[in-house]
Parts: C-alpha cells; sequence; structure tokens
C-alpha cells in the first residue's frame, strides 16, 4: 500500500473497499470495536424491554407471530444476555482494544498474523449477521447464551442449529484472535522489552488469550455434540438413551467461568494504566499485579462447578468447589489492594479516564464481595438462579467491565483518534452511569437476597413489596442508560473535536511517546524500536521519554 | 454505599429474633449473616484509605504535581495475601459446615417424591397419593386440589426427577433449591414451622411458563395433615 499522507482521523480516509480487505491490527481493530459497540447498544435496548416488562407483574410483551408476550421476552433475554457478553464483554476487549493497542505497547509494526486476524474478523462478522436473522419470528432463539439441553433439544427453545452455528463461528474468532495474540506477544516485542517492562494491559490480554485457548475448545465441543444430538440422532445429552445433561453443563461452565476472567482482566489493564498515569505512580507492586493477572486465569479453571451447586452434583465436589471458587478472591484482593496503594502518595487527576477507572474499581469492589455468597456453597443453595446472582454479575460484567472499557476509550480517544473528547460529557456520563448502575444492581441483589425473587421471570407474584423493589430497578436502569447514551454521543461528537496533543497524559508507555497523533500507518515513527534498560511505561519519576 | 446495606440486616435481624420460620432457611441465614458482616468489614476496610487518598493527594497545578516513586512493599504484599486466605478459608469451612446440616434430612423426615414437567410438579406422598401443580398462565394462584398440603413443624425430605427438561425446586420459605434433572434423582429437605400458604418456584429456565411452574405449599397443623392425607385412602 502506498505511503499516503495521514488524515487526522484516518479511518474516514479509508476507502470501503479498504475496510473490507484491511489487515492493519488497527483497522481489524477499529472493526471489532465497532460491531462490539453496535451490538452493545442493541442489548442496552432489549435491557430496556425487559425493565419494562417487569417494571410490573402481569405480561406486558404482546403475542405476536403466533407466540405468547412470555416466549417474546424469552428471546429478548436470551439475545440481551449473549449479545452482551459475547459481543461486548469477550469482543470490545480481545478484538477491539486489544488489537488496537497491543502492537503499539510492545514495538511492534502489526500482529504476528495479520490475516488470520482479518479472518478472526469476519467469522466475528458472520456470527454477528446471523444474530440478526434471531429477529425473525421463526428463528427467535430462547435456550438463553447457555443453551442446557434437553430444553435447547425442546422445540420451544427455538432454533438449535441456528445457536451452534452462532457459538462456533464466534469460538473460530475468539481462536484465531487469540493465537495471533499469543504470538505477538512473545514474538513480537521491541528490544529490550522484557516481561518485567510491559503494560499489564498486555498481561492482561496475554492472560484471557491463553484462558481462551485452553476454554473455547470445550465449549465448541459441548455445542457440536448438542448439533449431533439434535440432528444425527446422537444421544450425548439425552439420559432417556444413557446420555447426561450435566455433561452438557461441564463443558459449558470450564469454559464459560473463565470466560469471566477474559471480560474482567483486560478492565484490570486498563484500570492499572489508568490509575498509575493519573496518580503519577508506578502501579504498586508491579509483579505481584503482574502475576496476579496469571493467578486468577489458572484458578478460574477450577471452578466451574459453582454454577452447579444445585445441579445434582455429589457433595463432596459442592465442598471442593466452594473452596477453590472463594480462592480467585485472593489474587484479585491483591489487584484492589494494590489499586489503593498506587493512590497513596500520588498527585491524582480527576480527569474522565480517571473516574471511570475509579468507578469501576469500586463496583469491582461490590461485585467480588458478592460474588463471595455465591461460592459459599451454603449461601448459594437459597440464591442460585435468583435476581441476586442477576445484579451480582451485573456489577462485574455488566459495570467494572463497561467502566473499564469507557475509561479505555477516553484515556487513548486522543492517541487512536487524534481528537480530545469532552471532559464535561464524559463525566456527566460518568456519574450518571455510577448513580444509575448502583440504583439498579443494588436493588436488583437486594430482591434476589432479602426476598427470594427467582431470575428469567417475565411476571412475578404481584406483591406490593416486589412491584417497588422493580420499579426502583427500572428508574436505576433509565439513570444508566442515559449515561451510556451521554459517552456514546461524546465519542461521535468529538470526531470534530479539538486536535489532541501528542502525549496529554505524559505517559512513558510506547504508544504515547514514540507514536504520531494520530497512529500513523506504519505506527511508529521510526524502527527498531530500542527501548533504555532504566525505561518502564509507569516510570513517570524519570519524566517521559520521547525518542525521535 | 454504606447506608445502602442496611435494608439488607434490618430484615435478617427481625426475622432470627422469632422462631425460625423455616429450616433449613436457619442454615443459610446463619451463612449470609457471616458473608455480610466479612463483606462490609472489607468494603470499609477498602474504601476509607482510598477516600482518604484519593482527597489528600489530588494533583494540585504548582505544589503537587508528580507522585512519589515507591515501586512497591513485599512485607504488605505479603499481609494483604495472607489475611485474605485465612479469610477464604474460614468462610468456606463455616459455609461447609452449614452446608452438612443443608444437605441432610433429619431421621424421620417424610419423604415425598416430585417429578417436574413442562410447566408443572407432581407430588407423590408416601400412601401413594399424587397432587398435580400446573402452571397458571393467568396468574399465581392454584385450585385448592393442586396445593401441595405440608405438615407444620415437621421435616419434609423430597426427591426430585424430571420428565423432560432440567427444572429447579426452590422452596421460597426455607431458601432452598435443588435441581430436578431427567435421568437423575436429587434430593432436598425443608421444614416450615408455621401455617400458612407458600411458594415453590421452578428456578431453572424452561421454556415459555418458567415464571409460572409455581407451587403452593399448603402447611397446616399436623393433624389437619393427617386427615387430608388419610381421608382419600379410606
Amino acid at each position: 500500500m502506498a505511503v499516503a499522507h495521514t488524515p487526522s482521523v484516518p479511518w474516514f480516509g479509508a476507502t470501503l473497499k479498504e475496510w473490507l480487505f484491511t489487515t492493519d491490527h488497527k483497522k481489524v481493530g477499529m472493526l471489532y470495536l465497532v460491531t462490539s459497540l453496535l451490538y452493545f447498544i442493541v442489548a442496552g435496548i432489549f435491557g430496556l424491554i425487559i425493565r419494562y416488562e417487569q417494571s410490573a407483574p402481569g405480561i406486558q410483551l404482546p403475542s405476536l407471530f403466533g407466540q405468547t408476550g412470555a416466549d417474546l421476552y424469552n428471546y429478548i433475554l436470551t439475545g440481551h444476555g449473549a449479545v452482551i457478553l459475547l459481543w461486548w464483554a469477550v469482543n470490545v476487549w480481545v478484538g477491539g482494544f486489544a488489537n488496537i493497542l497491543v502492537p503499539l505497547m510492545i514495538g511492534a509494526k502489526d500482529v504476528a498474523f495479520p490475516r488470520l486476524n482479518a479472518f478472526g474478523y469476519w467469522s466475528f462478522f458472520g456470527a454477528s449477521v446471523l444474530v440478526l436473522l434471531t429477529l425473525l419470528p421463526n428463528n427467535w432463539i430462547k435456550m438463553l447464551w447457555t443453551g442446557y439441553p434437553p430444553y435447547s433439544l425442546n422445540e420451544n427453545a427455538g432454533s438449535t442449529i441456528l445457536y451452534v452455528t452462532i457459538v462456533l463461528l464466534y469460538g473460530i474468532s475468539s481462536t484465531a484472535g487469540s493465537v495471533n495474540m499469543v504470538t505477538t506477544i512473545v514474538s513480537l516485542r521491541a528490544k529490550g522489552l522484557g516481561w518485567t517492562k510491559l503494560n499489564l494491559f498486555v498481561h492482561s490480554i496475554m492472560a484471557a488469550s491463553l484462558i481462551n485457548l485452553f476454554g473455547v475448545p470445550a465449549l465448541m465441543g459441548a455445542v457440536l455434540l448438542l448439533f449431533t444430538d439434535k440432528y444425527l440422532g446422537t444421544n450425548f445429552y439425552n439420559p432417556m438413551l444413557g446420555g447426561d445433561p450435566l455433561l452438557y453443563q461441564n463443558l459449558l461452565w470450564f469454559y464459560s467461568h473463565p470466560v469471566v476472567y477474559i471480560m474482567i482482566l483486560p478492565a484490570f489493564g486498563v484500570f492499572s494504566e489508568v490509575i498509575s498515569t493519573m496518580s503519577r505512580k508506578p502501579i504498586f507492586g508491579y509483579i505481584s499485579m503482574m502475576l496476579a493477572i496469571y493467578a486468577i486465569a489458572v484458578v478460574g479453571f477450577f471452578t466451574w462447578i459453582h454454577h452447579m451447586f444445585v445441579s445434582g452434583v455429589p457433595d463432596w465436589i459442592r465442598v471442593l468447589f466452594s473452596y477453590t471458587t472463594l480462592f480467585v478472591a485472593v489474587p484479585t484482593g491483591i489487584k484492589i489492594f494494590n489499586w489503593v496503594a498506587t493512590l497513596h502518595r500520588g498527585a491524582i487527576r480527576y480527569n474522565t479516564p480517571m473516574l471511570f477507572t475509579l468507578g469501576g474499581i469500586l463496583m469491582f469492589l461490590i461485585g467480588g464481595l458478592t460474588g463471595i455468597p455465591n461460592a459459599m456453597v451454603s449461601i448459594d443453595l437459597g440464591i442460585s438462579d435468583s435476581l441476586f446472582v442477576v445484579g451480582h454479575f451485573h456489577y462485574v460484567l455488566g459495570m467494572a467491565l463497561t467502566f473499564g472499557a469507557f475509561s479505555g476509550m477516553y484515556y487513548w480517544y486522543p492517541k487512536i483518534i487524534g481528537r480530545m473528547y469532552s471532559e464535561t460529557l464524559g463525566k456527566l456520563s460518568f456519574w450518571l452511569m455510577l448513580i444509575g448502575a448502583n440504583i439498579f444492581y443494588f436493588f436488583q441483589m437486594y430482591m434476589g437476597m432479602a426476598e427470594g425473587m427467582p431470575r428469567r421471570y417475565p411476571d412475578y407474584p404481584p406483591i406490593p413489596e416486589w412491584i417497588t423493589l422493580m420499579q426502583i430497578q427500572t428508574v436505576g436502569a433509565v439513570i444508566l442508560s442515559v449515561g451510556i447514551l451521554l459517552s456514546l454521543i461524546n465519542w461521535i461528537k468529538s470526531l470534530r473535536g479539538p486536535k489532541a496533543e501528542d502525549n496529554p497524559w505524559k505517559s512513558p508507555s510506547l504508544e504515547w511517546t514514540m507514536t504520531d497523533t494520530p497512529v500513523g500507518p506504519h505506527n511508529f515513527k521510526k524502527y527498531p524500536i530500542e527501548v533504555p534498560e532504566d525505561w518502564h511505561p509507569y516510570a513517570y519519576y524519570k519524566g517521559y521519554h520521547v525518542h525521535v | 454505599m454504606r447506608y445502602m446495606l442496611l435494608p439488607l440486616i434490618l430484615p435478617l435481624t427481625h426475622v432470627l429474633a422469632s422462631e425460625p420460620l423455616a429450616y433449613p432457611r436457619v442454615y443459610w441465614e446463619n451463612s449470609v449473616k457471616v458473608w455480610l458482616v466479612v463483606a462490609i468489614a472489607i468494603y470499609i476496610l477498602v474504601a476509607i484509605p482510598s477516600i482518604y487518598f484519593a482527597i489528600k493527594y489530588r494533583y494540585r497545578p504548582g505544589q503537587h504535581e508528580e507522585g512519589e516513586h515507591i515501586e512497591g512493599n513485599t512485607a504488605l504484599e505479603i499481609v494483604w495475601t495472607v489475611i485474605p486466605t485465612i479469610i477464604v478459608l474460614f468462610l468456606g469451612t463455616y459455609s461447609f459446615a452449614n452446608f452438612v446440616k443443608q444437605r441432610n434430612a433429619p431421621e424421620g423426615a417424610m419423604e415425598l417424591k416430585v417429578t417436574a414437567f413442562m410447566w408443572g410438579w407432581e407430588v407423590e406422598y408416601p400412601n401413594g397419593k399424587k397432587i398435580f401443580a400446573f402452571f397458571n398462565p393467568d396468574g399465581f394462584t392454584a385450585p385448592e386440589d393442586q396445593k401441595v398440603y405440608i405438615p407444620a413443624g415437621k421435616p419434609v425430605k423430597v426427591y426430585l426427577t424430571s420428565r423432560d427438561v432440567i427444572h429447579s425446586f426452590f422452596v421460597h420459605p426455607a431458601r432452598i433449591t435443588e435441581d430436578a434433572v431427567p435421568g437423575r434423582i436429587t434430593h432436598t429437605w425443608f421444614q416450615i414451622n408455621k401455617p400458612g400458604e407458600y411458594f415453590v418456584f421452578c428456578r431453572e429456565y424452561c421454556g415459555t411458563w418458567h415464571s409460572h411452574m409455581f407451587a403452593i405449599l399448603k402447611v397446616v397443623p399436623e393433624g389437619e395433615f393427617n386427615r387430608w392425607l388419610g381421608v382419600t385412602t379410606q
């Protein structure tokens, strides 16, 4: 490709053909990111529909296309869950941020396998298109994102083959992306960039990619057997003919609990980048922070039975996994304490990325502390599949993750887009999101714990306190939605915002010090990249180094 | 944020002040209380220094523009690794002690066989009497002959299975859940001390009428229960 003058916002200068055939990691990352954001919006709208339904007893949604309002709710619920988890929570990071940032943080020109990278995106795009097909009434998928048999083999559940195909394409994309990231980080680091000199964001992407590589095969295996059971006459999950429905749950959760860490570890990576930069201090305990990332990834694979504490597994297994699940609290606790310690004697700037990072850490603290009862098997027997679980995982995956993604969007927006966002809109968005989310999910947890309300219910007994609590949640959801909308507006409006300076945060990290603003086609201003012996991505005390 | 936790504490305190409404709810509540105390303590322990640092170490142009170069502290790292590990072991063990009680029905418990189906419950009593609790798409009430009679103050052991897909038997007043899995027999137990009507909900998603797959437990004094159970056999 001919080297052209880099426009201020390079994305707008690219032709459609360039977008379709690009192998440039920044463009591939942007494709993932925009797709992810669009589906995030759809999932948010589905979420508001859920709130509309739950704001009063009775079935609010209409009967359509020969299906009941309850069926419509179940489709919306399935769509909300699957899209928020696999399109937003995973691919905003492993597809989006990682693609754009990892080569820039390690001094590379691109990812190790640019064509594989593009292939991964288009598999993801294929899954995205198939998801749109579920909008057709005959194709409603109502088996939740989890797809448990025997229900998922039942006609009431909707199209099994569509579900299976979507998951397989997602798995292909995840595997391609992860192979690429691991190889890139291992092989393409600039000279002098040892493992203890990497940005923690890079370590978090490495850990997330390794989790994907170990976990995705179990998910793909699980859904492949679903396909053969339904269409080819095998009976892996059919208990009437010797199969076992719990086999599916074991395979699914073996991947799907660690996938939680694929979703949250990159948010932790962003928190570390932003809190360190905006406190003007090295991240406290870099080595223990790095090790905690990998400890979480490893321990995460020994916890999956906690999703099955009431499934009929033997009692001793429930107790064993109760302990292993609780142990995740130790490395995650280390991260919380180290972030707080990073603030100590810092010089803290309260700009929008920092607010979202601090808010995200707060949400994760609450999400983590409320994760403990789900791991204590004696409590889980009373709260499994209640609204408490829903509130808990929305604190972590809905909010800590989303605050991390928004913090990252604001932090790197000047470098990637080349423009400054509006601080006013950013801060307003932050406060609305923080307040709205806490109203929404706190009372959701309260309903599940104190009231025992089950989840996945479009209708519920007309108990006055339940109605009030449901309506409070809806108020919180609306406030949260307005906050999210303000950020989306901010990012769109700021495409024409004031030009960003090269390194507005005065960070020593490579992506801030050695690239153009916005980043040019070849990433760095000169090659080869060599980092000084005394350099570190969080070495603010040395002043920042610009190597031109 | 802390004040919002109060609504969670008060109801639990109130319940424990009187005779326990139900078992094994008591064991669940024991664990919830311990978890809540630990969670609030940790929350405060993190929140106080965070807020203090956030205020004290704010950037001030000209006066306070750079943070100090502090890379870590090994002793501190050890402290906040070992102490959480101890807390985790304590919580796990406390939970285990309560779990044993939740999983083992007292001797002499009445045994019910419950078969779940889309979308209802078939309940079989020791003498062979059966009750069918079918879903009601129009609300959360049940005809009298679909109510599941239970003797007040007596333990009930429930064996569960399913005729079609996975369902989950949640005894709302007892705060106990166990899945009904086709091809397996699972079990749980409960005891409700106060006569009245209570919900059983299905907690495992099972399709269109999942939210209406409930049963009403009609808890009556033992004598009344025996008459209800016995009349049919005569």
